[in-house]
């Protein structure tokens, strides 16, 4: 492959303030990731850069940020799929940036609630006979939102309002009343507050970016289908 | 109490957690984002100890305590799945009954289960199996479980610290004094002073000791991984043979995540995926499952171990995978200068039990150490 051309969007708090494009010229191997390219970067010609990472395939959702316009995770996003050698990496919009890449999703945690369980039932393999599942307990598996941000990031209307709810955490409040319906009148109360699901405008910007096939939309569409019946008995 | 300073954000976690809880003030420093080094990349299974019976029993019985654990404190950082050993053929069959003895010596339960029964819970299983074997392995998030650590010792006033790499260590007389620390946001350098560094860097904790020009000649040990979509079974697959590569598929979420490759790398910053390595990978799992050559590739990347060149062993996927703490008093004539190497996440509380209970040692207090019965703040309360 040729030499390509990153420009990343650099900030140090008071040093490089306001942010400013850094271009960076390197040769990268055919299979490299945006990820790859980060870690070539940082090693080799700039120690101080910022971004996050860690499981490097997907699942952790800390390497998330705006590659060419667009929220993405850059390690499973490839550079030769971005068919261009121009590449612009950006940090995700909506969330506080810290440094070059590196955002806090604090706002997005703030509403996510620990008591909304990561997991699901298997229901495929809700038959298996677990080893250690003597008291009954069901086989599961993760929830496929990885909590990356790229569904708040790409909402035009999380980008005006902070105080949105937001793609994610209604994903998470229809998840969690399915598994667990002692807790569905709670949930829809809190999704059909003023900064709940009533201010989606359905873009579908959140559903296009999920790195992980979510479709917050979807979730979003049936938290207020299950509003309109409710409305006045709450 | 005496200050303990981290080097290392990965199994740094659940050291800080520990540390926390016996009353220490603790100190976190990780030069990128936390577990973005061995601790986050692994294929994330929470070993029964299955994978290590036919070599290495203790390890094996090691954990399966740690297993049973980790389920305890942290039961949302794991998914309730199970694992199967398959014997692919004749060979592998002649290592079943070793295999079941050794689980059972090492306390880890089993069940034997035929091939159709194998195939029947996990249809793309190869038609051809032979036998299987059901243990208590399960899929871990790498991310989340270390981050309930992190979460859980900042709860109790650990100072959690990424992107603050160390580039110097500090010491006088021979004993430690502090770390000398770059705050990669800030673009400073400053002082951090320590009773006592706990060097946790895994396969970067040879570029530490070389700070004080003390040799801890580490082995960085690479291994690739690939990761396919979509999620083939419930369970993770193993292949009933000693330990070797390409023998393993971890499902989680979506995804099947295929490993590993071994080989010894000079750097463990080295990202270069030998090319050939991925399509073993493919290979040699397709074997067990037959569906995975047809499948599309996510991501291919690689994760080193942290292992000592004091291994005599060649083959590094026959390296003992035993957790060491060392105490550079002792070796280098360094007072207040831990470092901890070997092990694995699947173990990373005893890890830290060891390196704390050194600590009281040093430090000359007897304070026991709860975590085995502390369960974890969820890892979403780090960023709340």
């Amino acid at each position: 492959m040729h030499s390509i051309q990153i420009k990343i969007s650099r900030f140090k708090p008071g040093i490089i303030d306001p942010p400013a494009f850094i271009a960076y010229e390197l040769t990268p191997a055919p299979d490299w990731t945006v990820l790859d390219a980060l870690e070539q970067i940082r090693i080799h010609q700039e120690p101080s850069l910022m971004y996050r990472r860690a499981c490097h395939h997907a699942s952790c959702g800390t390497c998330a940020c705006t590659i060419n316009g667009v929220e993405r995770l850059a390690c499973k996003t490839k550079l030769t799929d971005l068919k261009t050698q121009a590449i612009t990496l950006e940090p995700l919009r909506c969330f506080q940036r810290i440094g070059d890449l590196v955002t806090v999703r604090n706002t997005l945690f703030q509403f996510m609630q620990p008591d909304w369980s990561c997991l699901q039932p298997d229901e495929k393999r809700a038959d298996h006979d677990l080893l250690l599942g003597g008291d009954g307990r069901a086989v599961t598996k993760f929830e496929d939102c990885i909590e990356c941000g790229c569904c708040v990031s790409a909402c035009p209307v999380a980008r005006k309002n902070r105080r949105f709810l937001g793609p994610a955490v209604l994903s998470a409040i229809n998840q969690e009343k399915k598994k667990n319906p002692s807790t569905e009148n709670d949930l829809l109360t809190l999704a059909a507050a003023p900064d709940g699901e009533a201010l989606c405008q359905r873009a579908l910007a959140c559903s296009r970016v999920c790195p992980t096939g979510v479709y917050p939309a979807r979730h979003i569409a049936e938290l207020r289908n299950q509003r309109k019946p409710m409305g006045k008995a709450n | 109490m005496e200050k303990i300073v981290i080097i290392g954000g990965g199994i740094g976690g659940a050291i800080a957690h520990d540390l926390a809880l016996r009353g220490f003030t603790v100190v976190v420093v990780e030069k990128g984002e936390l577990c973005c080094g061995s601790t986050g990349r692994h294929h994330g299974l929470l070993h029964s100890g299955a994978r290590y019976a036919l070599h290495d029993v203790a390890t094996a019985a090691e954990c399966m305590v740690e297993n049973c654990i980790l389920r305890t404190i942290a039961p949302q950082a794991l998914e309730q799945n199970d694992g199967l050993f398959v014997a692919l053929d004749d060979t592998d069959m002649t290592h079943y009954a070793q295999f079941l003895l050794n689980c059972k010596a090492a306390g880890i339960p089993c069940r034997e289960l035929s091939a159709d029964e194998a195939r029947s819970m996990e249809p793309e299983l190869s038609p051809t199996i032979k036998a299987a074997v059901q243990v208590p392995d399960a899929t871990m998030d790498a991310w989340r479980l270390a981050m309930h650590f992190f979460a859980s010792a900042r709860a109790n006033g650990a100072d959690i610290r990424p992107f603050s790499e160390v580039v110097g260590l500090l010491a006088n007389d021979g004993i430690i004094t502090g770390v000398d620390v770059r705050d990669h946001q800030r673009q400073t350098t400053y002082v951090e002073k320590a009773d006592m560094v706990v060097n946790a860097t895994g396969p970067w904790a040879g570029q530490i000791a070389a700070l004080l020009n003390i040799n801890l000649p580490m082995k960085p040990s690479p291994g690739v991984m690939v990761s396919m979509q979509p999620r083939l079974t419930g369970m993770v697959i193993n292949r009933l043979h000693p330990a070797g590569e390409g023998d393993i598929v971890v499902p989680q979420r979506n995804q099947s995540i295929l490993g590993t490759s071994a080989w010894i790398a000079d750097d463990p910053d080295e990202v270069m995926l030998p090319a050939d390595h991925v399509k073993q990978m493919i290979d040699l799992c397709s074997q067990m499952l037959p569906q995975l050559a047809q499948l599309p590739v996510v991501a291919a990347w690689s994760a080193s171990r942290p292992l000592l060149v004091s291994d005599t062993e060649a083959d590094p996927t026959k390296i003992s995978r035993a957790s060491e703490v060392i105490d550079h008093a002792k070796t280098d004539g360094m007072q207040g200068l831990l470092s901890v190497v070997g092990g694995k996440a699947t173990t990373m509380r005893a890890m830290a039990k060891k390196v704390v209970d050194r600590v009281c040692a040093k430090t000359g207090r007897e304070i026991p150490c709860t975590t085995e019965h502390t369960v974890l703040h969820h890892y979403r309360r780090f960023f709340q």
